[in-house]
């Protein structure tokens, strides 16, 4: 299940007003969230929650809602 | 025994029977004797040393890095693997050089046996590279069988030019190899038959056109640079893809799907999109292996980071093709093209909405045409023999005929006497046949499902290309172009 403000976060980082976001969603569905704006997203996210995520955290992300549950265990 | 010869062309039935009749759990056995004899045959016995030495340290490598529990000793698996990998590509890429530089006047009688080949090793050692880094991500098991992870490195139909497969993708293909299959049996044929159609008729009848001006460029000009440029932007293509058809049709007969090398690069609509069109397997390697940990790593430098990523990771991809000063050229220059996108970004979409295209239908025609230009331009690097010949041709094509070739080619033949460099007309309508065929083909392939045609329809079209084939045949003997990599 995506959170509402994780979802807030990354739509306003790729100027998107609404796109339809689940567990399996992957970057590539989303419009304009391409390899060269995925390093965006993943800033303005650690921005929004005040996290910082480790190289290989990053690069083992598959799709959103694995980077809901990242993000869910780094809030605690 | 190369995919365009008549030795390949009796091997592929003759191991297709041996899988068939054998039991469905030795299969794989079939396909990784098939491999390595395969591998044997072409008389290179460097080369099958190597692949054992990569096959053997990466399976060892994935082995530990998954059964071990520590995360510093995994890692440590992971570089001593890909290390292992780098020292093996590096040794057998300049053997020689180094033999030579220890003995100085150092030859080897060769009888026949090529001993300093790189054919195919700069493919499955990226592969195997990959395989390391998703176990280590946790994207992929580890492979317990070293039979069928062997035949996962050097299934013959990649073996020498790829494509790169993930072993996501294919291994579990190999844990499973189906009976025989008419139908993948058929379309396997058939696309093999097209891929050499692409080969034989296309690339290799437009190879004698291009390398008249390329092979001293100093003699021509204007059109003639041009069109040879032209050329060989097609040549590539039809080259490559032509082979990779030819390899993914043979997997398919044996009910394995290999990755898809292209799909319209031409078409592409910026540099990035072409990169998502053109040796694919390739562009996701560096994009998932060099870009992406680069972009992370780098990422609280914005901008400047992406940056510095992308011509790191072109810069690699020239190497990677060769250590010449042209195709670190070429690589660098599709790495300029990609930071100058990001960074002119903005003032690219205020162009475009200052001369209304924003969002004009003829917008992405518009883009296509640039991209085209930019890639062909880049090609010059690609295919020229040094710096000097590349630059020369790129600040020549535009200047009219002053040397004693291109006066001779340009003012007397006109424009297709430019063209024709000596080559008879016959020459040039042949290869046009070949290239409407072509284009006819890839046209029709995207519109029709040909499995879903009646009977009558579906054979009318496999005559087609065999008399494609027969008829538009270059019969000369030009190597595959990606076997230099």
């Amino acid at each position: 299940m995506i959170k509402p403000d994780l979802k807030h976060a990354i739509l306003d980082e790729l100027r998107l007003e609404d796109w339809q976001i689940d567990d399996e969603t992957t970057a590539a569905e989303v419009p304009g969230w391409d390899s060269l704006s995925h390093v965006n997203v993943i800033l303005a996210v650690e921005k929004a929650f005040g996290v910082r995520f480790s190289n290989v955290e990053v690069l083992k992300l598959n799709s959103i809602g694995d980077l809901q549950r990242l993000l869910d265990s780094k809030l605690g | 025994m190369y995919f365009d010869s008549l030795q390949y062309i009796i091997f592929v039935p003759i191991v297709l029977a041996a899988y068939q009749f054998m039991p469905s759990r030795w299969r794989w056995a079939v396909l990784l004797s098939a491999s390595i004899g395969f591998y044997a045959a072409l008389r290179m016995p460097l080369l099958v040393i190597a692949w054992t030495l990569v096959v053997l340290t990466s399976y060892w490598c994935g082995r530990r890095i998954s059964g071990e529990g520590n995360d510093l000793r995994r890692r440590t698996y992971l570089w001593a693997g890909v290390a292992a990998q780098l020292v093996i590509l590096v040794s057998i890429k300049y053997l020689r050089n180094i033999l030579r530089l220890i003995l100085p006047g150092f030859e080897i009688s060769t009888g026949g046996t090529e001993w300093f080949s790189t054919l195919g090793i700069s493919y499955y050692t990226l592969q195997a590279v990959s395989y390391l880094a998703d176990v280590y991500l946790g994207m992929t098991e580890p492979e317990r069988h070293l039979g069928r992870f062997a035949l996962y490195l050097g299934f013959f139909p990649k073996l020498l030019q790829g494509p790169i497969e993930r072993a996501g993708d294919l291994l579990p293909q190999l844990r499973s190899l189906g009976s025989f299959n008419y139908a993948n049996v058929r379309s396997g044929v058939l696309l093999f038959c097209w891929g050499l159609f692409k080969k034989v008729a296309v690339a290799n009848r437009l190879a004698p056109f291009v390398t008249a001006v390329y092979y001293d460029p100093h003699g021509y000009s204007g059109i003639s640079l041009i069109a040879a440029t032209y050329m060989y932007a097609i040549q590539i293509l039809a080259d490559f893809s032509g082979y990779t058809d030819m390899a993914l049709g043979v997997a398919r007969m044996f009910n394995i799907r290999l990755t898809e090398n292209f799909n319209s690069p031409y078409f592409a609509t910026s540099i990035a999109d072409f990169w998502r069109r053109w040796h694919i397997s390739f562009s996701r390697w560096i994009l998932d292996y060099i870009f992406k940990p680069l972009q992370i790593q780098w990422r609280d430098a914005r901008k400047v980071g992406v940056v510095g990523a992308l011509l790191v990771t072109f810069l690699f991809s020239g190497l990677w093709h060769g250590s010449t000063l042209t195709f670190v050229a070429w690589g660098l220059l599709h790495g300029v093209y990609l930071a100058s996108s990001i960074l002119l970004k903005p003032w690219r979409e205020a162009v475009y909405h200052k001369i209304g295209l924003a969002n004009h239908p003829w917008r992405r025609a518009f883009q296509a045409f640039v991209t085209f230009h930019l890639v062909v331009f880049a090609w010059i690097f690609f295919r020229a023999s040094s710096i000097a010949d590349s630059w020369y041709i790129a600040t020549h094509l535009f200047v009219a005929a002053t040397t004693r070739i291109s006066y001779a080619t340009t003012v007397r033949g006109g424009v297709m006497g430019a063209i024709l460099n000596g080559r008879s007309a016959r020459d040039f309508a042949m290869l046009g046949a070949a290239m409407t065929v072509w284009f006819l083909g890839s046209t029709f392939s995207k519109i029709v499902r040909l499995q879903d045609q009646p009977i009558w329809f579906r054979w009318s079209m496999y005559y087609a290309v065999i008399l494609a084939l027969v008829y538009l045949n270059a019969y000369d003997d030009v190597g595959f172009v990606y076997f230099q990599f």
